[in-house]
């Protein structure tokens, strides 16, 4: 089907921006388009207007700054997929991006427009919660930061305000004691998770000093472990203890049966997925590297 | 009032194209400049048969509004042969296209342009890949006939022309190939079997 009419807004700054939607009535903001345009197509969608952040080119970022990674609302999965930057610090980072949909979606798709979507089957809304991310609002009031576990509400739908767009997402920068891991199950490649694990520790002297486990595709939001956290800080990694933490995840868990598997399937594989991502971060809060070189190499499953 | 004017340079030609906004860039390509090359096979931005390379990456031409390409460099699979890589192999196509005519990369072809210009955006990347990195470059294109093993074949072979080494030779019976080839284009074996005979009489297969 097309998409309803709608007018089309270009704006080149974040402050045209911010000023348009005000202005106008009810707009939607466009970014990747990737989950947008399909949804305006099934009119699932009907935005009278749009505005387009495509041109603005001050949202094109991916950097280190003021202790934080930050990525502007233009930064893509395949910019990720790319970086070098993430490649060396950011393991779940590194393990999601070319774990998302494919490369042709990948070269439009934004990582803010995925936190935006709030699709509980959405990756990096995990990854987000596993770093204690933020959400940088720009409104009408000025800006404004959202912490990942205030964002999400319910399936697509989030704390922004009708008239803010983000501008960035961010979390902490991570030291070299720092490791971190995603691991996502999918019917074939391409597709949403079934399930999906995100877990962060740090070490030091040997024992975990910080940690965090969150989860995809398995309740109405993605959704952080505090129990699995709790159990994990202030322990020295091993076999046992990740199966602990995988297990507490599991029960915190809440998936639905459908037609790619039962509840209690999906429950069991967020134990295992949260097992194997504890392994990987572990592994590379150990150890300086690339991301590939320490953890498990999820292309490769399935060839 | 939904409309505007917008530049898109298609193949190296440029066109001025007045478009609602709401107006899909396949559909602005197929209708308007009337390229139907590209293809239409989803309405869920998962089978790739739309894939254009614009400004140097491949994107899937549903998954756009025409005014977002607005000033953009656009390639389709009719503008392949008119590539600088054209003409490499032994023949005037681009050796991507030669590789699928070769080495029977397609059946019905409904996936084709889709795949062609998602191995071109590897190419260019990347002129010599692994088998590996093509599947997982053409992880975003589906096709229902091939079982994909003849696509990554001809993506390879593209990827032997433009290293100059020497393609392998086509599996189909054609000019030049020293294979012998059975009547229904496989390969004689052993055991003698050749499959149908396509050259026998059918009934009433004389009728003008
Ligand atoms: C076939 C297919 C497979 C996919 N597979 C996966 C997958 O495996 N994993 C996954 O996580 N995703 C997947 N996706 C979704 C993809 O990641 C999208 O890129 C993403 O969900 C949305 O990002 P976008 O930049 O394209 O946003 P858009 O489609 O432009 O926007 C999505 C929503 O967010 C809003 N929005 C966007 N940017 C902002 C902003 N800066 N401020 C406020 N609101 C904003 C829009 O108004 C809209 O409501 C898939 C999509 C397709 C079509
Ligand atoms: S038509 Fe574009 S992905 Fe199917
Ligand atoms: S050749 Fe028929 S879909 Fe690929």
């Amino acid at each position: 089907m097309k998409a309803a009419q709608f007018e089309h807004h270009e704006p080149t700054t974040v402050e045209e921006a911010v000023s348009l939607i005000e202005s106008l009535d009810e707009p939607t903001i466009l970014a990747g388009g990737q989950s947008l345009v399909p949804m305006m197509r099934f009119r699932l969608a009907r935005p009278e207007t749009v505005v387009d952040l495509n041109g603005i080119d001050e949202l094109d970022y991916l950097q280190e700054a003021d202790g934080y990674l930050k990525l502007g609302a233009l930064a893509r999965h395949a910019d990720v997929e790319e970086s070098s930057l993430i490649d060396r610090q950011y393991g779940s980072f590194a393990d999601t991006a070319p774990l998302v949909a494919d490369p042709q979606i990948r070269n439009r798709g934004t990582v803010v427009g995925s936190i935006a979507q709030s699709d509980p089957k959405g990756d990096w809304g995990t990854v987000l919660l596993a770093h204690e991310g933020e959400v940088v609002a720009h409104g009408p009031g000025g800006e404004r930061t959202i912490p990942a576990d205030e964002f999400f509400l319910l399936p697509y739908d989030n704390t922004l305000a009708e008239d803010e767009l983000i501008t960035e997402v961010r979390v902490p920068t991570s030291g070299d004691d720092e490791g971190s891991a995603y691991h996502k199950l999918k019917r074939k490649v391409g597709d949403y998770a079934m399930a999906g694990s995100a877990a962060r520790v740090v070490l030091d002297g040997g024992r975990i000093t910080d940690a965090t486990v969150a989860l995809t595709a398995v309740d109405i939001t993605n959704v952080s472990v505090p129990d699995a956290a709790d159990h994990l800080e202030g322990e020295r990694p091993s076999g046992d203890l990740f199966k602990q933490a995988g297990e507490l995840a599991a029960e915190h868990a809440n998936p639905e049966s459908d037609e790619h598997g039962s509840a209690e399937y999906k429950r069991n594989m967020v134990r295992v997925l949260t097992q194997r991502a504890l392994a990987d971060a572990t592994e590379r809060a150990s150890n300086d590297g690339p991301a590939a070189r320490y953890g498990t190499d999820q292309m490769a499953v399935g060839d | 009032m939904a409309e505007k004017d917008i530049t898109l340079t298609v193949n190296g030609t440029d066109h001025e194209l007045r478009v609602e906004s709401r107006k899909l860039l396949v559909h602005a390509i197929r209708e308007d400049l009337d390229l139907t090359g590209t293809h239409i096979g989803c309405d869920t931005g998962n089978c790739g048969a739309c894939t254009v390379y614009k400004d140097g990456e491949a994107v899937k031409s549903c998954l756009l509004f025409a005014v977002q390409a607005d000033g953009s460099e656009i390639t389709t699979v009719e503008g392949m042969e008119d590539q600088p890589e054209a003409g490499m192999g032994n023949s005037d196509l681009h050796p991507i296209q030669e590789g699928f005519h070769e080495m029977h990369g397609l059946q019905c072809g409904y996936c084709t342009p889709g795949m062609i210009m998602a191995g071109k955006a590897l190419l260019e990347e990347n002129d010599d890949p692994t088998e590996h990195e093509i599947r997982e470059n053409i992880s975003g294109n589906l096709c229902r006939c091939t079982g994909y093993q003849n696509i990554v074949k001809s993506i390879e072979y593209a990827a032997d022309v433009l290293n100059d080494r020497e393609p392998p030779e086509s599996p189909v019976e054609h000019e030049g190939a020293s294979m012998e080839t059975a009547p229904d284009g496989g390969v004689e074996t052993d055991g003698g079997c050749t499959g149908p005979d396509l050259t026998r009489e059918y009934p009433g297969g004389d009728q003008e």
